[in-house]
């Protein structure tokens, strides 16, 4: 019996061919199927994410040709031609194969280190290959020490730590200047790509209030629109200052358009309720003074990405003990694994 | 001797500790606040940071703690006065210990004044919190303790 796994995924091949290797929810089960019968493997999981696609396989140890047959199998299961993927498959077997599944979902393999995403995917992929029985003993072991792993590499060290992108983190620091988010009111000055991120982000924590100010009123209405938010007149936003706990703003004015005295005069009119101010506009938008102020805190989009460029930091740091982890655990799988293929070779 | 069963004094002696334990509870919150606010400011956050309890509710804690402790101190000051009437035959004795009672209350007055009117919020609630404790902790070591 060999263990194999075979895929590609974000570091070898492109989005173009990505998303023509990539199974469907609705379809995984039926290839599991399919796969497991056309190759003549004894087990068989796909696993299929936007970044991945993965064939797990226990092979006989006669398939003398595994990889040539399954390419052929995705070529005409996916209508491609093989020459396209060929090339940037990657193949590991044994150890190696056990490794690079745990490594994958703990998500040290993924685009985003640590990100927690990949596990449910796994999981679910899982779950898919089970309802095809296409597993058996040795890939139902492997998944489920793989889910332990994960778990202890979760808890045991700092992978997951920290917040990695510009939006998450900017929600965590007006929990952590305004505390719960739900009866908090947003100003958004300005439209922009991580402006409406961030007010996606704002929204699943909780944030009901929205207030939406830009120079051409039209688009303040799309974009109230879109998040059953008020459009208030661009002159007016100033005076929304006083009701705003948070404001993004990311307009395109060469300019300041928020200053120290627009704020410090609204202080004691806001009676002095804490107030997160979040610039994501270059050239910025709001006067870096701004921040000195009792209860102000001001983060410019520099501040936000350096942020998230030291949690990402912390994280690669962690990538050694978790290695340790990785290292143990499939040091112990593999022995399973050569046991029970001496009992396979006795029986 | 004044007899310690005489219940204003034991009502003086409960109410000044128990409001010692709240103004200790807000001075504990207020230096957290002070070391998140400042951390936020300086946009360097480091990880342990991140699990502390937000600025809002460090700020609650806080004036909500004196908020507490105020009415037991004036309730410890109002007890010890009739002590003093009870042992002494007059309410009120120009000595340190009146002198910084009267300190001290004022102060936590006037801390719970600007905070629940919102004059100042936040990092200047927090600085006095601490400066009133201190007065606290000095007296206690000083001669004046009761």
């Amino acid at each position: 019996m060999r263990l194999v796994v075979t895929g590609i995924n974000h570091k070898t091949a492109p989005v173009e061919i990505r998303e023509r290797l990539s199974f469907s929810i609705k379809e995984t089960v039926e290839a599991n199927r399919l796969f497991k019968k056309n190759l003549a493997v004894s087990e068989g999981l796909i696993l299929s994410t936007c970044n991945r696609m993965e064939i797990y396989a226990v092979l006989n140890n006669h398939d003398g040709d595994y990889i040539a047959k399954l390419t052929s199998f995705l070529s005409e299961f996916r209508d491609i031609d093989s020459r396209q993927f060929k090339d940037r498959l990657y193949i590991h077997e044994g150890k190696a194969a056990i490794e690079h599944l745990f490594r994958v979902a703990a998500g040290l393999d993924s685009m985003v280190i640590g990100e927690m995403e990949i596990l449910g995917q796994v999981k679910q992929a899982y779950y898919d290959a089970q309802e095809s029985r296409t597993t058996g003993k040795i890939l139902n072991r492997l998944f489920q020490k793989t889910f332990n792993t994960a778990k202890k590499i979760r808890t045991d060290t700092f992978i997951t730590r920290g917040s990695v992108s510009v939006s998450s983190v900017a929600v965590k620091l007006a929990e952590k200047i305004l505390g719960d988010l739900s009866d908090k009111k947003v100003l958004i000055v300005g439209a922009g790509q991580i402006g409406e991120q961030l007010l996606v982000y704002l929204k699943k924590n909780g944030v009901k209030a929205i207030l939406v100010a830009n120079r051409t009123f039209e688009k303040a209405l799309a974009l109230a629109d879109r998040f059953a938010a008020s459009a208030i007149k661009f002159d007016d936003f100033i005076n929304s200052l006083i009701d705003a706990d948070i404001v993004i703003s990311s307009t395109g004015a060469p300019h300041n358009i928020i200053r120290k005295e627009d704020v410090a005069h609204i202080m004691p009119k806001r009676r002095q309720k804490p107030f997160f101010i979040i610039d994501l506009a270059v050239p910025r938008d709001v006067e870096a003074e701004v921040n000195k102020i009792d209860n102000v805190y001001l983060y410019d989009i520099d501040d936000l990405q350096k942020i998230v460029d030291g949690n990402l930091a912390l994280r690669k740091n962690e990538l050694s003990n978790c290695d340790k982890i990785i290292e143990s655990a499939s040091a112990h799988f593999e022995n399973w694994l050569v046991k029970e293929n001496i009992k396979h070779h006795e029986g | 001797m004044p007899s310690i069963d005489n219940f204003y004094l034991s009502l003086h002696l409960l109410s000044i500790h128990l409001s010692y334990f709240a103004f200790f509870s807000a001075f504990i919150a207020a230096i957290a606040y002070l070391i998140q606010d400042a951390s936020l400011k300086s946009r360097k956050l480091h990880p342990l940071l991140m699990r502390m309890p937000d600025l809002s509710f460090l700020d609650k804690w806080n004036y909500s703690s004196i908020g507490l402790g105020f009415p037991v101190l004036t309730m410890a000051i109002i007890s010890g006065s009739l002590w003093l009437n009870d042992t002494t035959g007059s309410f009120w004795q120009w000595n340190p210990r009146a002198l910084y009672s009267l300190v001290l209350w004022l102060t936590y007055a006037v801390i719970l004044h600007v905070r629940l009117s919102s004059k100042i919020r936040g990092r200047k609630v927090a600085f006095l919190s601490i400066v009133a404790f201190l007065i606290i902790i000095f007296t206690f070591f000083s001669n004046c303790n009761f």
